[in-house]
């Protein structure tokens, strides 16, 4: 939770990352928050008879600005969730590097990339992911408690009200409709302010109707934290709407506005 | 602390979903069942001990030769212990010139310090309980007494060079255990008229005996202290160490208990295994997501072992209260059979309860939960991600750590614990090759079936892995519960089938030989059952192997009680009903007038005897050295004639013989006793009806422990079913719904639920009575000295209620896949 000038929720933490950098390389250009070089993603092909690996993602490059919205578009099984989790520090790249704010996500192990993810990075994801035990207002918090934040309950029920849902804090995932439901995800993906957004196919599982209020809300307060959005889907209204449009084929990356 | 809190919050809200329900309830029943039964073993113990306490008139008994030194008493007397003295011998009273040798105990005012005495004002009146013994000038005798010296109430008797006047009949004397096979009748007087009599001089024989009574820890500090400081001629005998029968019967009573704690324990640890593993599985998503938004390896691990601990805590606290409760419920259940000055509840049984609770929910949870650590963030954009399992190694050791430990530290025996454990081991992977190979079977059953029924064989073979280890582990638990019912019949049934109603009560011994056949004729003419008549030889154990038996011997050895006084010997052609051979051969008819002995196995253990051992005895002024050709296990508790050592006929018949034998007489028919001594004055009656009725209330009181304890090893059991069934409810439910959103009617799913729980139910309870088998098959010949039978019955019985078990609660439990529509069903999972 860096905030404009520069101050933490947790200085400790910070302090803590920052002694873990010393060696790293800074990026080239400071101008991007997200920059992918070679990037290629291979798997273990499930064929066993054949002695090959999968190749998923073949030499993609990428760069991304502060406050910049982007959609991923490519057919099903193109590789874009396997992108957005590269991105993301989910998963790591077999070649290739991707450097995000500053820190080369190949250089840091699996904590310390969790570590960037919980100040730095929200995300919404297609099947909502809400913790079905927690209610509406508990999952708003639970990013903001991991953060040990003592305002986590203050700012998640300013947040669900921003959203619409106050009538519905004590709510529980499956007594919300599935609009509701992404609307919590919303709320819960700014909680703790991050630089960066992901959003996996956020209106995938929801009617035409519906997706449209999302957007418009996942637009809307984007622009009023000025995070990057980073979003992956088909859905073509949604695609429009961001600056940047890219598309996934065959392992490779193509920027269509460009 | 922030990590406290959020670990809090989240357990919280688990709970507040009812994911933790089965894992704390399971807990919970295995921490009451060790703390009750912990409390309640300790308290059965000491009741049992106070009725053995009541066998002996005190809960410890110093008997010595000559009087011990006075700082025994000041020491008894320091650690506020209450004391009574008395001198046991044997003299001959005399009353209208009838002589007759009696056992005779004078005791002083403070005599019995445990029990009463029973007295009667006539022969088999009614009996009153006195607190006291007979007042100085007075003698109690026993009935028997009174009748051989032609006296009643009120006359006086001669004893050495005093008369004392013959007050009452004395019924039950709490004293009388100890060796009651060697008393002649007994009569009961004042220590103040020893003096009168003249009989105590140097050189007597009798014995001084002292009591002491006190609280149970007083008790074994004095016990402690003493113990070193005797020589060999004393002999202490403390409540558990009373008579042989009794021992007997409280080793066993404790074994059972010992064991029926360590199964409740296994059996909530496979609970909690299960419901761990849901619970971790039920976590993916969660931890994905929280890894997701920045939580670290280490922060995961230590909000789920907080909230494990403060589970752990909270489990452990309720399950000792519950523990209390249950024990105070089982004191007020068997008020009339233990004493109602029961010692306070100390706290070591909550403390063991507590941290065995603990321990248990470690051990049995740790390999799930650590196995949240290493979650992939990537789940939440690929669910199929699941984390790898920590190695089958260390799952298994960590299970097996503290099941050993626990299993040890609450048994206190390792044998036992080390049996069980390599038996559940071995059995299961006997069960599990076996329940493989019925999976595997099943797959032949598909060819012939159809609609429904081919559907719910599918599905069981489909998910034969996952169905295979819920056969297992449901296999297991059922298998434990049909272990402790068979042991609990067969056991209790065994020992009560030692004492049926018509048990031996009286001992008739001291017939010479040429009464043998007037006896036998008595007895068949009053129809009175007797297992026949054995001969006795007195005889000293003096060589072992040439070698005089104090060099031959160990220290250790060298102080059996066995060899400081004069062994029964006999001599048989067969063996024994109630005896078994353990080592050796019997003799044949060829053999016999050859010097071969058959030997009590413990005995032989105690004095390292083995086979070919020859041992050498004292019989009168001779010596005769026998060859030890087989070793016999003796059930002492069958209240028959038993034998330490047996030889062939033809080796030691012209030795002094007297003949012993035992048989039942019905309370009213006690006339025939007199009858009997009429016609042989020599023999000498023992009524052993008070010390066989002492025994029965202790057996009585073991199987209403055992049926208690039984309540919980039922708990865990029906636990362990619940998260069996649970584990794979959602894959269940989800794969009905899909079935009933194709268009599957009610009715097939119900058939093919039905199909596939029963055959799971049938499959488990094969393995269940299989392994109980198996494992009663162990304990019997290895623990318990039992023989083994098959038990027909059990399998059919087993495997029956297994299919019930599993087929209504697997069908109750995912009765909503049938009546919620699909899309609800859809929505919940």
């Amino acid at each position: 939770m860096t905030g404009d000038d520069g101050t933490d929720a947790c200085p400790a933490r910070v302090v803590k990352a920052s002694k873990k950098n010393n060696n790293t390389r800074i990026m080239n250009s400071p101008n991007n928050i997200i920059s992918a070089k070679n990037l290629v993603k291979q798997v273990p092909a499930l064929d066993h008879s054949i002695n090959k690996s999968l190749t998923i993602l073949n030499g993609v490059n990428l760069e991304i600005k502060p406050a910049e919205t982007i959609a991923i578009v490519g057919a099903s099984g193109s590789g874009k969730s396997t992108l957005l989790g590269l991105l993301a520090g989910l998963d790591l790249a077999s070649a290739g590097e991707i450097i995000v704010l500053g820190q080369p996500l190949n250089t840091l192990d699996e904590d310390g990339r969790a570590h960037l993810r919980a100040r730095h990075v929200g995300f919404v994801f297609q099947s909502f992911q809400l913790i079905p035990g927690l209610t509406a207002l508990e999952n708003v918090m639970l990013p903001l408690e991991l953060l040990a934040d003592k305002q986590a309950e203050a700012k998640s029920r300013e947040l669900l009200k921003r959203v619409g849902l106050e009538q519905r804090l004590k709510h529980y995932p499956k007594q919300l409709s599935g609009g509701e439901q992404q609307r919590v995800a919303i709320a819960r993906a700014f909680a703790t302010q991050p630089n960066i957004l992901f959003a996996d196919e956020p209106t995938g599982n929801l009617d035409p109707n519906t997706g449209q209020h999302i957007i418009q809300l996942l637009l809307d307060m984007n622009r009023e934290h000025q995070t990057t959005l980073v979003l992956v889907t088909h859905d073509e209204n949604l695609s429009k709407q961001c600056q940047r449009r890219l598309t996934l084929e065959n392992g490779i990356l193509q920027d269509e506005s460009s | 602390m922030n990590n406290l809190l959020l670990a809090w919050r989240l357990l919280k809200r688990d709970w507040h979903v009812g994911e933790l329900r089965i894992l704390i309830f399971a807990l919970l029943i295995a921490v009451a069942s060790i703390t009750s039964i912990g409390l309640f073993t300790q308290r059965i113990q000491v009741a049992i001990q106070d009725q053995s306490g009541r066998f002996l008139g005190a809960d410890l008994l110093l008997s010595s030769p000559q009087p011990v030194k006075q700082r025994y008493l000041q020491q008894a007397s320091k650690l506020q212990l209450q004391t009574s003295q008395g001198i046991q011998f044997a003299s001959v009273l005399v009353a209208n010139d009838q002589f007759q040798l009696a056992s005779i105990k004078a005791i002083d005012r403070h005599y019995p310090l445990r029990g009463t005495i029973k007295i009667s004002a006539q022969l088999a009146g009614p009996e009153t309980e006195q607190l006291h013994g007979p007042e100085p000038g007075q003698i109690w005798l026993s009935s028997r007494l009174f009748q051989q010296l032609n006296i009643d109430i009120g006359d006086r008797v001669e004893l050495g060079e005093t008369h004392l006047i013959a007050s009452a009949h004395l019924q039950q004397d709490p004293g009388q255990a100890g060796n009651f096979l060697a008393l002649a009748p007994r009569a009961l007087m004042h220590m103040d008229d020893i003096p009168a009599t003249g009989i105590v001089k140097p050189g007597s024989r009798l014995r001084y005996q002292y009591l002491f009574a006190g609280r149970h820890q007083q008790r074994e500090a004095f016990e402690r202290w003493l113990k070193p400081k005797l020589n060999t001629t004393d002999r202490l005998i403390g409540g558990k160490q009373g008579s042989l029968p009794l021992r007997s019967a409280m080793d066993r009573a404790e074994q059972y208990l010992a064991m029926a704690s360590m199964l409740s324990v296994l059996l909530a640890g496979i609970a909690i295994a299960m419901a761990a593993n849901r619970y971790s599985q039920r976590h993916y998503d969660q931890t994905a997501l929280m890894r997701c938004m920045g939580a670290s390896q280490s922060t995961l691990l230590q909000l789920y072992a907080i909230q494990v601990l403060l589970l752990g805590v909270l489990a452990s606290i309720l399950g000792c209260l519950l523990g209390y409760i249950s024990q105070e419920g089982l004191v007020m259940l068997l008020a009339d059979f233990i004493p109602s000055d029961l010692p306070p509840v100390n706290a070591q049984p909550f403390i063991s309860g507590f941290i065995s609770g603990i321990i248990t929910l470690t051990g049995f949870s740790l390999p799930a939960i650590l196995r949240l650590k290493t979650v992939s963030p990537l789940r939440v954009l690929r669910r199929e991600l699941t984390p790898l399992p920590l190695s089958a190694f260390a799952i298994y050791s960590l299970a097996l750590g503290s099941l050993i430990t626990i299993m040890w530290w609450q048994s206190g025996n390792f044998k036992l614990t080390a049996i069980v454990l390599i038996g559940i081991l071995a059995i299961a992977a006997i069960l599990n090759v076996l329940s493989y190979t019925l999976m595997r079977m099943s797959t032949l059953l598909l060819t012939p079936l159809s609609g429904p029924w081919r559907s719910g064989l599918q599905q069981l073979i489909r998910h034969r892995q996952t169905n295979q280890i819920q056969i297992l582990a449901f296999g297991m638990a059922l298998m434990i519960l049909i272990t402790i019912l068979l042991l609990r019949t067969d056991l209790l049934d065994r020992w009560q089938a030692q004492l049926p109603e018509q048990a031996p009560n009286h001992f008739v011994i001291n017939i010479q030989t040429y009464e043998v056949k007037q006896v036998q004729d008595f007895f068949q003419q009053h129809q009175i059952h007797s297992e026949g008549l054995f001969p006795m030889v007195r005889g000293r154990i003096s060589a072992l192997n040439n070698e005089p038996v104090r060099q031959a011997l160990n220290e250790q050895a060298r102080e059996d009680e066995s060899l400081k006084r004069e062994l029964n010997l006999s001599w048989a052609t067969h063996m024994q009903a109630h005896n078994r051979l353990t080592q050796g051969q019997w003799w044949q008819t060829t053999e016999h007038g050859q010097h071969l002995i058959s030997i009590e196995q413990r005995l032989a253990q105690r004095l390292g005897i083995a086979l070919g051992d020859r041992i050498s005895f004292q019989i009168a002024d001779q010596t005769i050295t026998a060859t030890v050709t087989s070793l016999r296990s003796v059930q002492w508790d069958s209240f028959q004639p038993n034998f330490y050592i047996i030889f062939p006929p033809g080796v030691i018949e012209q030795y002094p013989v007297s003949f012993i034998s035992s048989f039942y007489l019905p309370p009213g028919n006690k006339q025939l006793i007199n009858i009997l001594i009429k016609q042989h004055p020599g023999v000498t009656v023992i009524e052993i009806d008070a010390i066989m009725n002492q025994v029965r209330s202790i057996l009585t009181q073991a199987t209403l422990a055992i049926e208690y304890v039984m309540l919980f090893v039922l708990f865990a059991g029906l636990m362990v079913l619940l998260a069996s069934i649970q584990s794979s409810m959602d894959e269940r439910l989800h794969e009905a719904t899909i079935l009933r959103t194709l268009g599957a009617r009610k009715d097939f799913l119900r058939k093919t639920q039905l199909t596939e729980f029963s055959l799971m139910g049938l499959f488990a309870g094969i393995l269940a009575v299989a392994g109980a088998e198996l494992v009663a098959y162990g304990l019997y010949t290895q623990v318990f000295s039992l023989d083994f039978e098959p038990h027909i019955g059990m399998w059919l019985i087993g495997i029956c209620s297994s299919m019930i078990i599993i087929t209504i609660s697997g069908l109750l439990s995912t009765r909503k896949v049938v009546q919620q529509s699909p899309m609800k069903t859809l929505q919940s999972i």
